[in-house]
């Protein structure tokens, strides 16, 4: 086990480095010049070559990405452009606020999804069935801005707007300078919509595809036993049939990572949140080569390293399952 | 290495709402329908009838496809035409939708945006297909060498987050108005969405060149394109029909979630997702007029998704 997740670790670097240099050739291939940006009216001949020198944006595009992978080696994720601050510090800024988003939209999703699949999966072809999948098809139809702008309207415009419809309160402990509110009953009005508005969606696949497996593994000999030896409900649903039915299920979450990444963008545009899926967009539209990339290398570490953990979460549901 | 991008064929392993009883009992119904001489595609269009998900998921596309060619028709107004003296008008008898901040009518917006939803939605599905299938069906059948260039290609690409993806072409291609805007964007979608159909013909592709019956096409000396097109093709179109018609479904999403982060369809293109985002900022005052479109792309997608769903029931009952 040890020695698998080392190589999986080191498996790690090539991906990485791949997306990061894909996205760098991207990059450099759209039209327009940052500097010229930075610089707006104060324009000059002069204070572009002194600026395009100080970044090495003077240098060959593939030097500029092995400089840049050459100071990522030493931890330095290089400065932007256009803010002048290191990115890393930025990307850690903001990384919790991404991270608190993603977890609990990923519990609002479970809570739904797992009370759900099961009901269905047991009261097969009854109302509640059909209330759990009618909501499942719903969900999978509704993209995340829109149950955003539903719950904007019904918390933040309805209700004497109980909810705050924009801005962030820091979790105690993740304030990133001495200006920002940190409260934690703050920090989760702040989070619960758009964990929420990021969750139905993942909740409804999850509910979709657990309902099926549960509907498959409650068939099948063992579960037929588990009952036959007597066992009581309970255990048997719970031990025997949902545990088995899960392993399908934690390879589509490990693939919604790419979704998630995308809907944390969307989401925290629409909510706007101080994290990483704004941090990115802004990046990408400013062209601040600097911080793409650091956004590009915090969204694939994120990749690989979920579907790491998604390849080891498998040989606890599944003891059969081993890596040498 | 995987990513968002499979969930399309992840989809296809999905029930749907409904099925489950279905099983041994629609076995038989095959058997009976085998006996009558029924060819399988017939057999599947009576599955299909009596599907009443699919049946609404097409009832739904259907009337989105009447509304989108029948636009300038239905639409009471025009949907770029500002009228200043008409602002944040309230929904009224005389725009029952109200206006927007433009004073542009929202109902006649809402019409006309079913045109670019549909059409970008359809089109880059279609773009996809064309470059996903031979591409896919030439690395199944040929292997070797030429089936590990064009996968490794494809899996540079799927080891993308799909949004990342399309964001950083839709900022190459510069996001511009107009029937040539609309194409960048039909371009973005369809290239993240090539591997994904690649992928699914590569691999019915690997079993299907196994068969005896391309065996004996070859052993007859038939030519390789004629192979793939008569008798490799109709093979594996069961899941090619299904993940086009859910990945039409996607692509309205993708294409309004690249609008509502401003890099999709500009205006004055009426687009629901960038319509959504527009009226959100006056979401306190005028809430009516951010839930029009966004109920617009919830309900296109949702009528693709359930006829996606009816269709692979009707092709495949063995998925049931």
């Amino acid at each position: 086990m040890r020695l698998y997740l080392l190589k999986r670790l080191i498996q790690i670097v090539p991906t990485v480095v791949m997306i990061t240099f894909v996205v760098f050739l991207m990059m450099q291939s759209i039209p327009g010049d940052p500097v010229v940006a930075l610089l707006g009216d104060a324009y000059t001949e002069e204070d572009a070559v002194k600026i395009r020198e100080a970044y090495g944006l003077d240098q060959p595009v593939l030097v500029q990405y092995f400089i840049w992978l050459g100071k990522l080696a030493r931890g330095d994720w290089g400065i932007s452009i256009l803010t002048g601050r290191p990115v890393l510090q930025d990307v850690l800024v903001r990384l919790p606020v991404t991270l608190e988003l993603i977890v609990l939209s990923m519990a609002v999703a479970l809570l739904i999804a797992i009370p759900a699949a099961i009901i269905g999966a047991l009261r097969q072809n009854t109302w509640a069935d059909y209330t759990a999948t009618s909501v499942a098809m719903i969900g999978v139809s509704i993209p995340e801005f829109f149950v955003g702008v539903l719950l904007l309207l019904a918390f933040s415009v309805g209700l004497h707007g109980v909810l705050p419809s924009s801005g962030w309160v820091y979790l105690p402990g993740t304030c990133p300078n001495m200006v920002c509110g940190v409260s934690f009953w703050g920090n989760m009005q702040h989070v619960l919509m758009p964990a929420i508005a990021l969750g139905i969606g993942r909740a409804a696949i999850l509910t979709r595809l657990l309902r099926a497996s549960m509907l498959e593994v409650i068939r099948t000999e063992y579960v037929t036993t588990a009952r036959a030896k007597g066992l009581s409900e309970g255990p048997v649903i719970l031990k025997h049939a949902f545990k088995n039915a899960l392993i399908p299920t934690v390879t589509v979450m490990g693939l919604q990572v790419g979704f998630l990444i995308g809907g944390a963008i969307v989401v925290e545009t629409l909510f706007a949140m101080p994290g990483l899926g704004t941090f990115g967009i802004d990046a990408i539209i400013a062209r601040d080569y600097q911080q793409v990339q650091g956004f590009a290398l915090i969204t694939a570490l994120a990749f690989v390293i979920i579907n790491l953990l998604v390849d080891i979460t498998y040989t606890f549901l599944d003891p059969r399952i081993r890596y040498a | 290495m995987a990513n968002g991008g499979d969930s399309i064929q992840v989809d296809v392993s999905q029930p749907s709402i409904g099925d489950g009883a279905l099983g041994a009992a629609g076995l038989a119904v095959d058997l009976v329908a085998a006996r009558r001489g029924e060819s399988p595609l017939v057999q599947a269009m009576r599955r299909l009838g009596k599907s009443t998900t699919a049946l609404a998921g097409l009832v739904i596309v259907a009337i989105l496809v009447l509304v989108a060619i029948f636009a300038d028709v239905l639409a009471p107004d025009s949907p770029i035409a500002s009228d200043q003296t008409q602002t944040f008008a309230s929904p009224s008898a005389d725009h029952p939708l109200g206006t927007d901040q433009l004073g542009r009518d929202m109902l006649s917006r809402v019409i006309h945006g079913a045109r670019v939803s549909l059409a970008v939605g359809v089109s880059s599905v279609v773009f996809a297909l064309f470059l996903g299938v031979p591409l896919g069906m030439i690395a199944g059948y040929y292997g070797g060498r030429l089936d590990s260039v064009i996968m490794r290609l494809m899996d540079l690409v799927l080891a993308f987050p799909v949004y990342l993806l399309a964001i950083i072409l839709m900022i190459m291609f510069t996001p511009t108005a107009g029937p040539i805007g609309t194409i960048k964007v039909v371009a973005a979608i369809a290239i993240v969405r090539i591997p994904i159909y690649a992928r699914l013909v590569r691999g019915s592709v690997l079993s299907i060149k196994e068969k005896e019956y391309i065996e004996a096409c070859r052993a007859l000396g038939v030519r390789d394109p004629s192979i793939f097109i008569h008798h490799v093709l109709p093979n594996c179109l069961a899941p090619i029909i299904v993940t086009t018609t859910l990945g039409i479904a996607t692509a309205i999403i993708v294409e309004a979630t690249l609008s509502f982060l401003g890099l999709g369809t500009q205006p004055p293109t009426p687009s629901w997702g960038w319509d959504l985002k527009a009226n959100v900022a006056f979401i306190q005052a005028n809430p009516w007029l951010s839930l029009f479109p966004g109920l617009a792309i919830f309900v296109t997608v949702l009528g693709f998704n359930l006829f996606g769903d009816g269709l692979r029931d009707a092709l495949d009952p063995r998925l049931k």
